[in-house]
């Protein structure tokens, strides 16, 4: 949009975005009117579920998944079905070692944070390696690794995981910072306009959807498609690992499988933000709002004290409802 | 999907290739044939037919499940809810068997439903894929969470019991031979009989290039649902072995299916892509996947470390898989 | 020269009874118009020509009649009676079968398995005898024996072809099928001359079986040698239909394009000779791969130098060696006299390279990106920016849109709604945008309008006087020997003549490329 105003600007050869504003923007309507109609909802059936507060909360849980799916997404956008399945243990990974360095200290945050972000950003490269060296495909590769990292783990904690959140993490987590909001939400909006600007302003960017949209193209007029590629992979463990470390502010302390939880959903939350499993189209907006829509529908099942088959068949349902509105394939007649 | 142009290169290359196209499930069976032989070193009564009936009678419903995902994947969609509908399947069997009696007729009841429970979710799949044109892995992912909802629905907790004859009967022989043993035969018939017909054909075709499978007047859509009413199928044929296996139910037995299956179905050869790879190869890639376990249990390996070790081992087998499907 | 407009009403009648009529069909795709009066009317045993310039909306018109799409308005009769296709199923089972331009084969399954897909002989209703199945394909595939290469079997995966052979599969395949009603959209583009006469056998068969044949190519002389009668189609209707017999090549040009580029649309600008220094730019020595064989050559600055010869000879494959997309095992490359290693297109770029395919769906277009990336993409991945200026960048790119007499609606649409021709000017434009010194150009006029054409080579030729050096293959031999100062003629990897001055004639080159191919064929 921006982008927009800058060309018309300069020359009357440009006249419109329109149509392609367009298609972008049809997920984000969809998810304002799901995210609408669920705050509804829930005030109908639990007077106080759409307070301030309470969506301050579940906004903290969307901000974790968000974080996550902001890695899934790039990969997503990178094309050649790229996706990370690992990025749950890798989570759990950043979370364990954010938790080891920190021990509880404040004055470790921050190394904390470059040792997680260092570390899953060596895993998500790994994941990139074998996927552009060897030529793996990312589900393959991703679910091998999800197996490595799964073992990796239990060698490392013996199964009793330890180390605990520092409390100014936990407070950045969990209390306001700016306007009422907790520094996670900051964080996260910081994130959507960083990994905005990053897909829309520089040459990275544009080298994402290029490789997405045709990567033979893509090659052909210079961009470095296999270095491209393989940093979207790391950047996709980095920010597991971002939302690891942050997920141990929220829980305090590290479990095994704590990451577990959020593979699947950051896939759905990309794909509900209105960007194509097949790459080149889309963006970061829609999946925020794809993780926002994910948290509320689960919040609302969890308020409505459904017992839980309910709530995972209702929450299929919905998830197949959602796909009929978009994430749907191209009619074979044309 | 690099296309090749025709080249003078060596005809004993371009042979030696060829084999490996036209039979991807090749690695696998030299894969299988390699652990098997580590296996009977580590554990010298790997080769006592009681064991290796056990050991398959184990491996059977990965094997079934596998076989299953394979003719999705050919297709290039893919099922991530067969381990779920593995659930269902054991409690709908688990239940109605109980619910009736547990007589011989309340048994055949109770598997007959499974598999009606299995081919319908199987449509349920296929028909949101693609005739609602439906994302397949969100679509599956969806569904597998509502199978897995209706499991713990019917059955909230593990429990429940099958008459002694069903694991009695799973573990015993026919005419002198182990019914898993007419199991394995009875499924390597189908999958050498079902290659030879136009509707495999069709499948691959599908998988290869959709939009030429229409142009050229391939029934699409049926084949895709066709695809997940089978894999559905094999999904309750495998629950039928667990239920065999470990003579109860359990609405969280099966989840863990969805990613194995896959697994191996990569190591046997057949591409995620779509379009080449057979079921024989996903048979021996689910057989390999049981065997990594058995070896790393017999090497003897400290605790921590058996998890890491069959990470890798499957990493580098599933890189190898992918690395041979190419050639 | 005003040519003769021929209007349907001088047309003639059909021989017998049509058995088939397209009338006032339209169809809209999203906000663009693909055809909006299209009439077609086939009689039995005709082979009639399709003509039109790229998005005239003979395509469409094709897939309407074939079901693969629904007209939004209009009617397809059949035999006199109205017909509504939901699928090609439906289309087919009442006799119409079509060969596509964007070929229907399965890479994954055989020769043999493409050709009957769907229709293959089954035993108790469901098994394939393969064995019969190949046999059955071996007694088709005879007809190309001898013309259609190596490795061209029944039981050859498709993936092992080369383009040409998935193409006669093609038609195989649709010959194959027995319809009625026959169409072949541009079924000889990636053919050679042997090829194309032995498929013109095939259709004149299908023809004295009665068929109804729609025959669709850019080859002018391909049309006047099989065409019985013409339907010329502009902008998406249908602007006149008429014996072949009673049309000549400029009166069909001039109501193709319907204005009077039609004397010069064949011709490009007159080059000044003086422009051309003495000066190589870019050497070859000895360049060997798997399709070249030992191909040397010097390009001098500001010339145009031209590859010809049949197709496949291994002019593209030249081409995307020099510019390091598929790099030659053997050879020695030279720029300014310095030897250069080109190990990709990015080294190839940073020496100053720029190489446009012909084939823009796989090798140029990022469709649905704006046409602003699609423009700026080789520029900026040259420069070694991080962020990107797009004010500034747009200042960059849009002299060279307008230089392309680029019709767009603007720098943020995506390049998918532009026509076919404007596309590969993008593509172009890309690329002239990272001012290259030496343009590399594989068949880029291929299945674009005639206007886009004549625009091209007037920009050739302004940019050799600019000093540009370009290497230019192209499969279409009037334009090759009208735009290049010299021609390299190949046949199998390697050059085999050099036409330059009088010698630039189409007998030279055509008897350069088939002597060789066929003495080659001799030692083989």
């Amino acid at each position: 949009m921006t982008l927009d105003t800058a060309i018309s600007g300069r020359s009357n050869a440009v006249k419109k975005w329109a149509p392609a504003v367009g298609v972008v923007r049809k997920p984000l309507f969809i998810a304002g009117v799901a995210m609408m109609g669920i705050l509804v909802a829930g005030e109908i059936v639990a007077p106080g579920f759409a307070a301030p507060e309470q969506i301050i909360k579940m906004l903290v849980v969307a901000a974790l998944l968000g974080i996550v799916a902001a890695g899934q997404n790039l990969v997503i956008l990178g094309g050649k079905e790229g996706i990370d399945l690992s990025v749950g243990a890798t989570i759990t990974l950043g979370a364990l070692i954010a938790g080891n360095v920190m021990q509880g200290q404040d004055s470790m945050i921050a190394i904390a944070l470059i040792a997680t972000l260092a570390v899953t950003f060596g895993v998500g490269l790994l994941n990139g390696i074998g996927v552009t060296v060897l030529r793996i495909p990312p589900l393959v590769m991703t679910l091998g690794m999800l197996g490595v990292l799964h073992g990796s783990l239990i060698l490392l904690t013996r199964g009793r995981p330890s180390g605990n959140s520092a409390e100014m993490l936990s407070n950045l987590v969990d209390d306001p910072l700016i306007f009422g909001l907790p520094g996670i939400l900051i964080v996260w909006i910081g994130l959507g306009i960083l990994v905005t600007l990053l897909l829309r302003r520089t040459l990275f960017g544009m080298r994402i959807y290029a490789i997405g949209t045709n990567e033979t193209a893509a090659r052909l007029s210079g961009v470095p498609v296999g270095i491209t590629r393989t940093l979207l992979f790391g950047l996709s463990g980095m920010f597991a690992g971002l939302a690891g470390f942050f997920i141990l502010g929220f829980t305090g302390n590290v479990f095994l499988g704590v990451g577990d939880q959020y593979m699947l959903p950051s896939i759905i939350a990309v794909v509900f933000g209105g960007t194509s499993l097949a790459g080149g189209r889309g963006g970061y907006v829609g999946t925020m709002a794809g993780a926002v829509v994910l948290t509320l529908l689960q919040s609302l099942l969890t308020t409505l004290h459904i017992d839980p088959s309910g709530r995972q068949i209702i929450f299929g349902a919905t998830l197949l409802l959602l796909m009929l509105f978009y994430g749907r394939q191209q009619r074979l007649r044309s | 999907m690099t296309m090749h142009t025709s080249s003078t290169a060596g005809t004993l290359s371009s042979s030696r290739k060829f084999e490996f196209r036209r039979h991807p499930y090749l690695l696998a069976v030299g894969v299988f044939i390699l652990l098997s032989i580590v296996n009977a070193i580590l554990q010298p009564s790997f080769l006592r037919p009681a064991v290796a009936v056990s050991n398959l009678a184990s491996f059977m419903p990965l094997i079934l499940v596998a076989v299953g995902q394979t003719y999705v994947i050919l297709a290039s969609d893919i099922d991530l809810s067969v381990g779920f509908i593995i659930s269902v399947v054991n409690v709908v069997v688990v239940t109605t068997i109980e619910a009736l009696g547990g007589s011989g007729g309340a048994i055949l009841a109770g598997f007959a439903a499974g598999i009606a429970t299995g081919i319908l979710a199987g449509l349920v799949n296929g028909l949101c894929v693609a005739v609602l044109r439906f994302q397949p892995i969100v679509t599956t992912f969806a569904t597998g969470i509502i199978f897995a909802g209706v499991a713990l629905w019917i059955l909230p907790q593990a429990g429940g019991q099958v008459p002694a004859i069903v694991w009695r009967t799973y573990a015993g022989a026919v005419a002198g031979v182990p019914v898993v043993l007419w199991l394995l035969a009875a499924v390597l018939v189908f999958i050498a009989v079902f290659a030879r017909t136009r509707f495999h054909t069709a499948l691959v075709a599908v998988g290869g290039n959709m939009q030429a499978a229409y142009q050229t007047k391939l029934p699409v859509t049926r084949i895709r649902i066709t695809s997940y009413v089978i894999s559905g199928l094999f999904a309750a044929l495998a629950a039928l072995a667990l239920v065999g296996e470990t003579a109860s139910g359990d609405p969280l037995l099966g989840g863990a299916f969805s990613l194995s299956s896959i697994t191996a179905v990569v190591l046997g050869g057949t591409a995620l892509a779509g379009g080449r790879g057979g079921a024989l190869g996903s048979l021996f890639g689910a057989i390999i996947l049981g065997l990594i376990a058995n070896v790393i249990f017999f090497a003897q390996l400290p605790f921590e470390y058996q998890n890491l070790a069959q990470g890798l081992v499957i990493l580098l087998a599933l890189a190898g898989g992918v690395f041979v499907a190419r050639r | 020269m005003p040519s003769e407009p021929i209007t349907a009403a001088n047309g003639t009648i059909p021989r017998s009874l049509p058995v088939l009529r397209a009338s006032r069909i339209a169809k809209r795709y999203g906000g663009v118009t693909a055809l909006a009066e299209g009439e077609l009317e086939l009689a039995p045993g005709e082979v009639h020509v399709l003509i039109g310039a790229n998005g005239s909306g003979k395509s469409t018109l094709c897939k309407i009649i074939a079901g693969a799409t629904g007209p939004d308005s209009g009617v397809v009769e059949l035999d006199g009676a109205p017909r509504h296709f939901k699928a090609p199923r439906d289309a087919a089972a009442v006799g119409i079968s079509v060969c596509y331009q964007e070929l229907s084969l399965i890479p994954q399954l055989s020769v043999a398995q493409n050709i009957f897909l769907g229709r293959e002989k089954v035993v108790a209703r469901t098994f394939v005898n393969s064995r019969k199945l190949n046999d059955d394909a071996a007694r088709l595939m005879e007809r190309f024996q001898g013309v259609a290469g190596e490795n061209f079997f029944p039981n050859t995966l498709v993936s092992d072809l080369s383009a040409d052979q998935q193409q006669l599969v093609e038609i195989l395949k649709t010959a194959a099928e027995d319809g009625r009603i026959v169409i072949f959209d541009e079924p000889t583009s990636s053919l050679d001359n042997r090829q194309v006469e032995l498929f013109f056998g095939l259709v004149r068969e299908m023809k004295s079986a009665g068929k109804a044949i729609v025959f669709i190519s850019h080859r002018m002389r391909e049309l006047f040698e099989i065409g019985d009668r013409m339907t010329v189609m502009r902008n998406g209707r249908t602007v006149g239909t008429f014996d072949a017999a009673d049309a000549t090549e400029g009166q069909i040009i001039g109501m193709m394009i319907g204005n009077d580029i039609v004397s010069s649309a064949q011709s490009p600008q007159e080059k000044s000779p003086q422009a051309r220094s003495a000066k190589t730019v870019l050497q070859a020595d000895n360049l060997t791969g798997r399709t070249l064989n030992g191909v040397s050559l010097d390009l001098a600055e500001g010339e145009i130098l031209g590859l010809g010869g049949l197709h496949g000879q291994g002019q593209s494959a030249l081409l995307r060696s020099l510019f390091g997309a598929d790099p030659a095992a053997d050879g020695i490359i030279k720029i300014d006299g310095k030897v250069v290693k080109v190990s990709g297109p990015r080294a190839a770029m940073a020496l100053g390279l720029a190489y446009v395919s012909g084939d823009r769906g796989r090798d140029g277009t990022l469709s649905h990106r704006p046409v602003f990336e699609n423009l700026a993409l080789a520029r900026l991945n040259k420069s070694h920016a991080t962020y990107i200026d797009v004010a500034a960048v747009s200042d960059q790119v849009l002299p060279v849109a307008e230089r392309l007499k680029l019709k767009y609606a603007g720098l943020g649409s995506p390049i998918s709604q532009l026509s076919g021709g404007n596309q590969q000017k993008v593509v172009l434009g890309r690329w002239l945008a990272a001012e290259p010194r030496i343009l590399l150009l594989d068949d880029p006029t291929k299945g674009i309008d005639l206007q886009t054409k004549k625009d091209l080579y007037a920009l050739l030729a302004e940019l050799c006087l600019g000093g540009m050096s370009i290497l230019f293959y192209s499969s279409d031999d009037t334009e090759l020997l009208s735009v290049s100062d010299r021609v390299l003629v190949f046949a199998d990897g390697q050059v085999v003549d050099e036409l330059a001055g009088e010698r630039l004639t189409e007998f030279e080159l055509n008897q350069a490329a088939f002597a060789s191919s066929a003495s080659a064929e001799a030692t083989a």
